[in-house]
């Protein structure tokens, strides 16, 4: 068949798309589309031209594959380089003019992980909690009130947060309480947690939303309160939507670069001390695009390849871990 | 004891108890909610008071200076940002909006476009996942040195490919005025490699070239000579199959080539008298005294002459190369420019824009589409006539919540166009830099010098009401959207 006659379709079969061809002649009639050759053809031009937009996306994600592919070969072909101390090395010091060249990505690694750790720590708890409370308890007062500002809070652009925690929550808030150093994995932490924050509860509302009332007038109806018919009820109905959106938070944060560009300081350190500095994978691939002294063809620029394939290889898989969860482990009712 | 019934467990207790419990659990709920809104004021008061004092006419006007805050403002960066947010909405939006309707309203019958729909419908998902300094990397690689697939060398920082430029030499007449001539691409003798890709060695066996810096080539190790240089190394124009090359040795003195390709010599030679243009569009022919001749004493021709270069290479004369660029400048690569900055954020936003009108096409009842196919019309006829006019407000939400994401997007930015702060011509083309909010922001947060943290703030503060202004367009448009369904 003409590929392009194969996209003259019709309603069934896009209403159909789930079920088996078969179907395609049952139930409701097809739609028989008479219309002129000329606008027939116009329609073929027209359609090649939506197949060439949804081809940009594809690219785009081959052409990244393809990138950190060819690229950070060019970090691992060069004979300083070796690919099992990169994986399990715990200095780094690719960047830094002095001293010997170590290129272990642990350093930059646990960075993210700490980070990471404690934007989670604070994000998904409150998070669940104040979707719980939108979607089970808020007033339309309250409603009104908190919803908007989960809107802002998550349209407010990364740079002025990694702003806020390097020039409010560092001096105002932890160094009174303890010897945090001028850029600590603390504050970066809870600045990337607020980002996450609206992410979590506006995905976990949607989640909580979706289980139908059924459950929860059920649930009342053998005497159960607001708090039992959540926890018993609502929570493991929603579940896989609740579980795929902190795996999008989580990766989320972990791409987060600004935040932790401003505020985590650059110094790769290897350590679980919230209190001292701690560069991420992001963090150093900001700090070598800021130094300006990125040369293609150098070792330099190629280790912002290797680091960026590490980087994409962990959100890419949590990202899809999150679909799968949502689509395969989805409670189906009606 | 309420639980010595033994029909009580965790569930039965005291139906009091219970309640009270759910009571206190809904409290607990409003605190933790109201997070959101004490970080919100926190943060909005805090930037306000380190820098709602700094902004006034002179800040939103005035460009970056070095060591003087007092002076400095965001007039250039305002206008980057605001040209490549428009590029990169000129280059999503309608792509964004065409993959949205493809997916939702041409859902093939034939399995393996079938298929094809399955895989670009998942791969936007995870691309919306992808954080946004892994674009900033794309783009760095794809537009900003295009793969090396342009010049494989980088010659004297010139693009390969190129419009809307005009090389002149410019030299200083003994008057003191500036003068330029043509310039000429030629082969040079000889070439500076700055960069390097593939190249080949004298079998002509291709390889990848590696360059590195001065203080770098001390690490190289014995196996890695054979296939890197130092950076700045000459390579000389040569003549080899009737071809012209040039020709340099790696580190272990492996002989390689690569094509060589006109360009401009950095300097010129003033020899004898040429025919120039004076910056005041008056043509005349210069002057050109040898090194015994006296400087003439009247003023007119005394800003016509020059003297003439001497024989020794390293004194060059001071006519020196320069570009004259129309609006129109285009390069490929497209190099660290507004236009590759544009395309990048275009890149990091078109997830979003397709998953919002996906969501738009989506809420277009059937029935329209129904009456439309009963008229006979195509399935474009159908989406143009009676989905798409019913979608619009709703893509267009969607299409300004995008764009507010792209205008405080600073690491793509940063990666694309490197910290830029201020430029000296501002924006002629779309291949000059320009300085962004996102990333002044940045810059002037990361200085320790006093002020600048206080002029980040005031940054922001612009920031947040462009934010706002663009947030309230999408409001207006959802609830004219929200009014017209219902009504």
């Amino acid at each position: 068949m003409d590929p392009l006659e194969s996209l003259q379709l019709d309603k069934m079969a896009s209403s159909n798309l789930t079920n088996s061809t078969g179907m395609l002649d049952g139930g409701r009639p097809q739609y028989q589309v008479r219309s002129s050759s000329a606008s027939k053809r116009k329609q073929t031009f027209v359609v090649s031209g939506l197949v060439f937009c949804s081809l940009v996306s594809v690219v785009t994600t081959i052409g990244i594959v393809a990138m950190l592919i060819i690229e950070s070969w060019g970090f691992f072909a060069d004979d300083r380089i070796d690919l099992w101390k990169f994986l399990t090395g715990t200095r780094w010091t690719v960047g830094q003019s002095q001293g010997e060249l170590s290129y272990g990505i642990w350093p930059l690694l646990s960075g993210t992980l700490r980070t990471t750790g404690i934007a989670m720590l604070i994000a998904v708890p409150m998070g669940l909690v104040s979707a719980v409370y939108l979607s089970e308890y808020a007033s339309k007062r309250v409603r009104s009130i908190l919803k908007p500002t989960l809107e802002i809070l998550a349209g407010i652009p990364t740079v002025v947060l990694g702003f806020f925690a390097v020039k409010f929550i560092t001096p105002y808030l932890l160094e009174p309480l303890g010897d945090f150093k001028t850029f600590n994995a603390m504050s970066a932490g809870i600045a990337v947690g607020i980002l996450c924050l609206p992410l979590i509860t506006s995905l976990t509302e949607d989640a909580l939303q979706a289980v139908p009332n059924k459950l929860r007038e059920g649930a009342y109806g053998l005497g159960s309160t607001r708090l039992e018919v959540t926890v018993k009820v609502i929570l493991p109905a929603a579940l896989s939507g609740i579980i795929s959106a902190f795996l999008l938070a989580l990766a989320r944060a972990i791409g987060e670069t600004m935040v932790v560009a401003l505020a985590a300081g650059s110094t790769p350190t290897l350590t679980l001390d919230p209190r001292m500095p701690s560069q991420t994978m992001t963090g150093f691939i900001v700090e070598t695009f800021k130094s300006e002294s990125v040369v293609p063809g150098t070792l330099g620029y190629y280790s912002i390849y290797a680091v960026a394939a590490v980087l994409f290889l962990i959100t890419f898989g949590i990202t899809l871990i999150g679909q799968i969860v949502r689509k395969r482990y989805r409670e189906v009712y009606d | 004891m309420d639980d010595l019934n033994p029909l009580d467990n965790r569930v039965h207790r005291s139906e009091a108890k219970r309640k009270l419990f759910s009571n206190w659990f809904s409290w607990i709920c409003l605190l933790v909610s109201s997070f959101a809104i004490v970080v919100l004021i926190t943060l909005l008061i805090s930037i306000f008071v380190t820098g709602g004092s700094w902004l006034n006419l002179n800040f939103l006007f005035a460009n970056h200076l070095e060591n003087n805050p007092e002076e400095s403002g965001i007039g250039q960066a305002l206008f980057g940002s605001l040209i490549i947010c428009s590029i990169c909405g000129l280059f999503a939006l309608p792509i964004g909006v065409g993959t949205a309707i493809f997916l939702e309203e041409f859902q093939p019958r034939n399995r393996w476009l079938r298929m094809f729909h399955g895989l670009v419908q998942l791969n936007i998902n995870n691309l919306a996942g992808v954080p946004s300094i892994v674009y900033g990397i794309l783009g760095l690689t794809a537009f900003v040195y295009m793969f090396g697939a342009f010049n494989s060398i980088k010659v004297n920082e010139q693009p390969s490919v190129e419009v809307g430029a005009t090389y002149y030499y410019q030299t200083k007449t003994l008057g003191g005025d500036f003068v330029k001539f043509p310039a000429e691409a030629k082969l040079q003798p000889s070439v500076k490699i700055q960069s390097g890709k593939t190249v080949a060695d004298t079998t002509g066996k291709t390889f990848r070239l590696n360059v590195v810096s001065v203080s770098e080539s001390k690490e190289v190790s014995e196996k890695q000579k054979s296939q890197t240089v130092v950076r700045g190394v000459e390579a000389k124009l040569e003549t080899r199959d009737d071809k012209s090359v040039y020709v340099a040795s790696t580190m272990d003195g492996t002989e390689f080539s690569f094509p060589a390709k006109p360009t401009y010599s950095p300097f010129a030679k003033i020899l004898k008298p040429i025919d120039v243009t004076g910056f005041d569009g008056e043509t005349f022919t210069l002057n050109v005294l040898s090194k015994s001749d006296a400087v003439p004493t009247d003023e007119t021709i005394k800003a016509r002459s020059v003297f003439a270069d001497s024989p020794n290479p390293k004194k060059r004369s001071s006519a020196s190369i320069f570009r004259e660029t129309s609006f129109f400048h285009l390069h490929l690569p497209f190099s660290k420019s507004v236009l590759s900055a544009g395309l990048t954020l275009g890149l990091v936003i078109l997830p979003i824009v397709i998953i919002a009108s996906q969501e738009a096409i989506r809420g277009v009842p059937d029935s329209l589409r129904e009456a439309a196919f009963g008229m006979g019309a195509t399935r474009w006829q159908m989406v143009r006539g009676a989905v798409l006019p019913v979608a619009t407000p709703g893509i267009m939400t969607g299409a300004i919540l995008a764009m507010s994401r792209a205008i405080g997007e600073a690491a793509p930015l940063l990666a694309v166009m490197g910290g830029v702060l201020g430029t000296t011509n501002g924006l002629g083309s779309l291949m000059d830099k320009t300085p962004v909010l996102p990333v002044t922001i940045f810059k002037w947060a990361g200085d320790e010098n006093a002020g600048f943290e206080n002029l980040s703030a005031a940054a922001i503060i612009v920031l947040l009401v462009v934010l706002l202004l663009m947030n309230s367009i999408a409001i207006i448009l959802r609830y004219r959207f929200e009014k017209k369904l219902t009504g």
